[in-house]
C-alpha cells in the first residue's frame, strides 16, 4: 500500500508501489510453488490493492497495471492447474469473491473467469456476461478502465466466434459482440467522464491524461475488426450503428473525434465504401468543435489508396455513388463552419481531389470541380499566412500532375490556375519548379502555341518578377536553378508544324522580353537555339510556294533573333549578345542571307566597340570575331574588305603586345579560305605575319629593357609555325627564304636567352618538319627545299 | 521449481504499419489471413503453446500499433520481454530503413539486462506480393543489416500464403528461451516470522 502524506513525486509512488508489489509477488509465487490457493489468492489480493493508488497518471499507473498482468498471468496459470487436480472452477471463482476490497476482487474474478471459461463447464457468453456487468463496481475512471481493459485483454481468445473452440449453440459471435460492445460502451463512459471531474483550472492536465489513455478504449474497435464473424452485414446492421450511437451520444469532442479516427482505420475500406451514408450521417450529428475535417480527410485518404491498389474495386466506387455522397458531406460541413480554419479547408479539397482523380480519373470535370469549391473557399480570406495550409495547396496542385504525368492534362483544368493564385511568390516558384520537373521527367511535348500560353501562365513565378515582393531576395544558387530550368524546358516546347512552331517562340520571346532584365542571361539562349533549329527545319526557298511572304521564313525568324538579342545588353549581357549575334551570323551564312549575316556582324562589332572594354575579355571576343569570320562564305568583296578591316584594326589596338601578336597573325586565316578561291590573297596572309613579327620584335625590346627577359621568343615560334602552314598551302608569297630567315632569327634569339618551354617548343616544331620531309609526295618535296 | 517459471516466453512484434506483423500473428495463431488493412491500436497479445522437442512453451506474443498515433499509453509492455520481432514489407524500403529506428526504441525503453546479447529476429514480409517483382529489399541486403547488428537470424516470411511462418516462430522460441536473464533472485525486505508456516500441499482449499 502506497502510504499517505507522501508528497508530489510521482517516481516515488511508484517506486514504493512497485516494491510493495515484488515483495507481495513474491509470496504470491511461493504460495504457488507449495500449491498453496489460499495464501497465493492472499498475497495476490494484497499485491493487486497497489492498483488502488490515485496518485499515479496514466503512464504510471500502466507500469504498475504491467506487473500485475505479468503476475497475474503466473496465477491464471496456477489456476488452471488446480483445475486440473480437481478443484471446481465454479467454487474458485466463487473463492476469489472474498477478497476483501473491490478491486483486487475484481481482478481476481476475470483471472478465474478466464480458466472458467477455458474449462468448458459453462457457456463462454454467461461468464463474459457476469464479468463485464461485475465490473460496474469500479466507477473511478482510471482504474474502471484498466480493469475494463484487463478484461478485454485476457478474454480475446475466448470470444465465441466463428470458428473458435469456444462457439456453441448457446454461443456465438453476436454474443461476442454485444460482449465488446458493452464494454466498449462502459469505457467509453469512463473515458468521458474524466472531462468534467476536477476545477477547471485543471483541465488541460486531465485532457493530457485522457489522450494517454485514450487507446484503451479504442481497442475495442480493433477487437471488433478482428473478429471473423464481424462480416460486412454484421458491421453494417451492428457494429457500426451501436459504436456511432455511443459516439454521438457522449457528446464529448475529444472522444468522438478519436473514436472516428479508430472507425475509419481499424475496419476495412470495403466495409467502409458499403457504409459511407451510415458514417457520414454521423458527421452532422458530432460536437461543433470536432475536427471533422480532418476525419473527412483521413477517410478519403484511405479509400483514394483502396482504389489506387485496387483498380478491380472502382466499380462499386461508382455503384455506392461514392465521389457525390462524399462531395456533398464536404459541402454541408464547410456550409456549418463559419470559422473553418483554412488548413482543413484545403486539406479537405486535397483529400477529396486525389480521391477523385483515384477514381475518376477519366472524369476531369470532377476534378476541376473540385478545385472550384476549394477556390471558393479561399476567396475572401486574403493572403494565406499558414504555412502548412500553403504547402497544403502546393500538394493539392500536384496531384493532377502525378496522377496522369501529363500537363497536358492538367492544363485542361480550368480552376488551376486560379487555385495557383492563392500561392505566395516564393510557393509559385516551388509549384512551378514541380510543373517543369512533371515535363522533364515524363518527357512531354506542348505543341501549340495556346498551350505553351498556359503553361507560362501556371509557371510565371518563374518568369516574371511582377510578383514579387520588394526587398525580397532569392538565393543566388536558388535562382540560377530555377531559371536553367525554365531554358531546358524550353526544349519541350515543340510543333512540327513550322508555323505552329513560331508562334510558339512568339509567345516565349512576349513572356521573356517583360519578364524582367535578370532572367533574360538564362531564357534568351536557350530560346535562340530553339529559333536556330527552326531556321534549319524550314523547306528550301525554291520548295516553298510561298517564297518570302510565307509567313514563316528565314528571314522573319532572323528578325526574330535580333529583336531578343538586342534585349541582352542592357541586362547587362553584352558578352552573351555578343557571343549570339555571331553564332546568328554563322547561321545566316548558312542560309545564304549576306545582309543579314552582315548586320549581325556590325551588331557584334558593336558591342565590341562599346561593351567589352577588359583587356582579357577583348582577346576572346576577338578570337571569336576572327574565328567566326573565317567561316564566311557568303560576303561579297565590299563587305568582307570592311568587317576583316575592322578585325585587324581590332587586333592592333589590344592592350598587350603578345596579345596583339597573337589576334594580328591569327587575322592572317581571313585571307585565305580553303575551299573558297576568290577569298585567297597571298599577299595580305604575308602582310599580317610580317605585322605580326615587327610586333613580336618591339615587344621582345621591352621587356628586355624592362627585365632583361624575353618571352617573347616563344612568339616567333609561333609566327614560324603559321608561316610553315601557309608555305604547306604552296602559297607563292611565302618562300622558302622566309621560312629559313625565321628559323635563323629564333636561333639568334635563343642564344640570347635560356627559356626551356620555348626550346622544346622549337625543337618539336623542327622535328614536325623533318616529319613532313619524310611524308614524300608534294608535301615532302616543299619542305626538302627548307634548310634547316 | 524454477522451471515452472519459465513456461512463459514474452516476445514483442514491431514494425513500421501495414508491415504485417498483425497478419503474422494471426496466421501463427489462429491460421487465417485477411488482405483487408485494419490499424492496430495500442498492443495486445495472443498466446499460443509451441512445442520443441519435448518441450512445451507457452508463447505470450505481443502485437503492436505500427502507427504512431495508437501508441499512447507507451511501452511498459515490453517489460520482460524474452525476444524481439522485427518485421519489414520487402516491398517498401522505407519500411526496412527504420528497423534501425525499431531496434534502437526498444532497446532504449525495455531496457534488457544484457542489451548487447538481447535475441532479435528479422522478419521479411509479404514476399508473395506480385510474384516478387515489386521487391526493393533484397535478402542479401536484409542479411547484411542482420549480420552487423550481431548476427540476427533471418526469415523471408509470407503471412498470406504462410509461408515460413511456424519456421520463424519455431527460431524465435528457441531464442526467447536462451534469453536467460540473469535476474537477482529476489528476497523480501523483512521476513514475517507470523507468516512463516507452509501449508500441507493437498489439492485446493475449497
Amino acid at each position: 500500500m502506497i502510504a499517505d502524506g507522501a508528497g508530489e513525486d510521482e517516481e516515488k509512488w511508484l517506486a514504493a508501489g512497485a516494491a510493495a508489489f515484488k515483495q507481495n509477488a513474491f509470496y504470491m509465487q511461493r504460495a504457488i510453488d507449495s500449491n498453496n490457493l489460499k495464501d497465493a489468492l492472499k498475497y495476490s489480493a494484497q499485491m493487486l490493492s497497489e492498483l488502488r493508488t490515485s496518485k499515479l497518471s496514466p503512464h504510471k499507473y500502466y507500469d504498475l497495471y504491467m506487473r500485475a498482468f505479468d503476475e497475474l498471468r503466473k496465477l491464471e496459470i496456477f489456476f488452471m492447474e488446480e483445475t486440473r487436480r480437481g478443484c471446481s472452477v465454479i467454487e474458485l471463482y466463487e473463492l476469489v469473491q472474498h477478497a476483501g476490497n473491490i478491486l483486487p476482487r475484481l481482478y481476481l474474478l476475470c483471472t478465474a473467469g478466464s480458466v472458467y471459461i477455458r474449462t468448458k463447464e459453462a457457456p463462454a457468453k454467461e461468464i463474459l456476461k457476469d464479468l463485464v456487468e461485475m465490473c460496474r463496481g469500479i466507477q473511478h475512471p482510471l482504474r474502471g478502465l484498466f480493469l475494463r481493459s484487463y478484461l478485454a485483454q485476457i478474454s480475446r481468445d475466448k470470444l465465441p466466434d466463428i470458428g473458435s473452440e469456444y462457439e456453441g449453440d448457446a454461443d456465438t459471435v453476436t454474443d461476442a459482440v454485444e460482449f465488446v460492445l458493452l464494454n466498449f460502451t462502459e469505457m467509453n463512459k469512463l473515458w468521458v467522464r474524466m472531462q468534467h471531474q476536477g476545477p477547471a483550472r485543471e483541465k488541460e492536465k486531465r485532457e493530457k491524461e485522457r489522450s494517454e489513455l485514450r487507446d484503451l478504449v479504442g481497442k475495442n474497435l480493433h477487437v471488433l475488426s478482428q473478429l471473423e464473424g464481424v462480416d460486412l452485414e454484421m458491421y453494417r446492421d451492428t457494429v457500426l450503428p451501436r459504436v456511432l450511437e455511443q459516439i454521438v451520444n457522449c457528446r464529448d469532442e475529444i472522444a468522438q473525434y478519436y473514436l472516428m479516427d479508430c472507425i475509419i482505420q481499424v475496419f476495412p475500406d470495403e466495409y467502409h465504401l458499403q457504409t459511407l451514408d451510415i458514417l457520414l450521417g454521423a458527421c452532422p450529428q458530432l460536437q461543433p468543435s470536432v475536427d471533422i475535417m480532418t476525419v473527412l480527410s483521413r477517410l478519403m485518404e484511405r479509400l483514394s489508396s483502396y482504389a489506387a491498389l485496387n483498380t478491380e474495386v472502382l466499380p462499386y466506387f461508382l455503384q455506392v455513388e461514392a465521389f457525390s455522397k462524399l462531395n456533398n458531406a464536404i459541402g454541408k460541413v464547410i456550409e456549418a463552419q463559419e470559422d473553418m480554419p483554412i488548413l482543413s479547408a484545403v486539406t479537405l479539397y486535397s483529400s477529396l481531389l486525389k480521391f477523385t482523380l483515384h477514381v475518376h480519373p477519366d472524369r476531369l470535370d470532377y476534378a476541376d470541380q473540385v478545385l472550384g469549391s476549394c477556390i471558393k473557399q479561399l476567396s475572401g480570406k486574403g493572403k494565406i499566412h499558414d504555412t502548412r495550409a500553403t504547402k497544403e495547396l502546393v500538394t493539392l496542385l500536384s496531384a493532377p500532375l502525378e496522377k496522369y504525368n501529363d500537363v497536358v492534362i492538367a492544363l485542361k483544368l480550368t480552376n488551376y490556375p486560379l487555385v495557383l493564385e492563392y500561392l505566395d511568390s516564393e510557393n509559385k516558384r516551388v509549384m512551378a519548379t514541380v510543373i517543369i520537373r512533371s515535363v522533364m521527367n515524363n518527357k512531354t511535348i506542348i505543341a501549340t502555341a495556346e498551350k505553351v500560353e498556359a503553361l507560362l501562365e501556371l509557371i510565371k513565378g518563374l518568369i516574371s518578377d511582377l510578383d514579387e515582393p520588394q526587398g525580397l531576395e532569392v538565393d543566388e544558387d536558388d535562382f540560377k536553378e530555377e531559371q536553367n530550368s525554365v531554358a531546358r524546358l524550353i526544349q519541350m516546347l515543340y510543333s512540327d508544324d513550322p508555323e505552329e512552331m513560331f508562334k510558339i517562340i512568339s509567345v516565349l520571346k512576349k513572356h521573356f522580353l517583360t519578364g524582367g532584365p535578370k532572367r533574360l542571361k538564362f531564357t534568351i539562349p536557350a530560346l535562340v537555339v530553339s529559333a536556330l533549329k527552326l531556321i534549319r527545319r524550314l523547306p528550301e526557298e525554291g520548295d516553298n510556294p510561298f517564297g518570302k511572304e510565307a509567313s514563316v521564313s528565314a528571314t522573319k525568324i532572323f528578325q526574330f533573333l535580333n529583336q531578343i538579342i538586342e534585349a541582352l545588353p542592357s541586362a547587362p549581357s553584352p558578352d552573351l549578345a555578343f557571343r549570339l549575334y555571331l553564332q546568328c551570323a554563322e547561321a545566316a551564312n548558312k542560309c545564304d542571307e549576306e545582309p543579314i549575316a552582315y548586320e549581325f556582324f556590325t551588331q557584334a562589332y558593336i558591342l565590341y566597340e562599346e561593351e567589352i572594354s577588359d583587356s582579357k575579355a577583348q582577346v576572346t571576343a576577338l578570337q571569336l570575331i576572327i574565328g567566326t569570320l573565317q567561316r564566311m562564305h557568303v560576303f561579297g568583296v565590299e563587305n568582307r574588305d570592311t568587317l576583316t578591316h575592322k578585325a585587324t584594326g581590332y587586333s592592333a589596338k589590344l592592350l598587350k603586345k603578345p596579345d596583339q601578336c597573337r589576334a594580328v597573325y591569327a587575322c592572317s586565316h581571313l585571307f585565305w579560305l580553303e575551299d573558297h578561291e576568290t577569298i585567297q590573297d597571298g599577299e595580305r596572309v604575308l602582310r599580317c605575319l610580317k605585322r605580326a613579327l615587327k610586333i613580336a620584335n618591339s615587344a621582345q625590346q621591352m621587356t628586355s629593357s624592362a627585365r632583361g627577359s624575353t618571352g617573347s621568343v616563344t612568339l616567333f615560334i609561333e609566327i614560324l609555325n603559321k608561316y610553315l602552314y601557309f608555305f604547306e598551302k604552296g602559297i607563292p608569297q611565302i618562300t622558302v627564304e622566309s621560312v629559313e630567315s625565321m628559323i635563323q632569327l629564333i636561333r639568334n634569339e635563343e642564344s640570347l636567352t635560356s627559356d626551356p618551354s620555348a626550346e622544346s617548343f622549337f625543337a618539336s616544331t623542327l622535328r614536325f618538319m623533318e616529319f613532313q620531309k619524310q611524308k614524300g609526295g608534294a608535301i615532302g618535296d616543299r619542305y626538302e627545299q627548307i634548310k634547316v | 521449481m524454477s522451471s515452472r517459471r519459465r513456461v512463459l516466453l514474452k516476445v514483442i512484434i514491431l514494425g513500421d504499419s501495414g508491415v504485417g506483423k498483425t497478419s503474422l500473428m494471426n496466421q501463427f495463431v489462429n491460421r487465417k489471413f485477411s488482405n483487408q488493412y485494419k490499424a492496430t491500436i495500442g498492443a495486445d497479445f495472443l498466446t499460443k503453446e509451441v512445442q520443441i522437442d519435448d518441450r512445451i512453451f507457452t508463447l505470450q506474443i505481443w502485437d503492436t500499433a505500427g502507427q504512431e498515433r495508437f501508441q499512447s499509453l507507451g511501452v511498459a509492455f515490453y517489460r520482460g520481454a524474452d525476444c524481439c520481432v522485427l518485421v519489414n514489407d520487402v516491398n517498401v524500403m522505407k519500411s526496412f530503413e527504420n528497423l534501425n529506428n525499431w531496434r534502437e526504441e526498444f532497446l532504449i525503453q525495455a531496457s534488457p539486462s544484457d542489451p548487447e546479447n538481447f535475441p532479435f529476429v528479422l522478419l521479411g514480409n509479404k514476399t508473395d506480393v506480385d510474384g516478387g517483382k515489386s521487391r526493393v529489399v533484397s535478402e542479401k541486403k536484409a542479411k547484411a543489416w542482420c549480420a552487423s547488428k550481431g548476427n540476427i537470424p533471418y526469415f523471408e516470411t509470407s503471412a498470406k500464403e504462410g509461408f515460413n511462418v511456424d519456421a520463424a516462430f519455431e527460431c524465435i522460441t528457441k531464442n526467447a528461451f536462451k534469453n536467460e536473464p540473469e535476474e537477482e533472485p529476489y528476497m523480501p525486505d523483512t521476513i514475517d516470522v507470523a507468516r512463516g508456516q507452509q501449508q500441507r500441499s493437498t489439492g485446493c482449499e475449497c
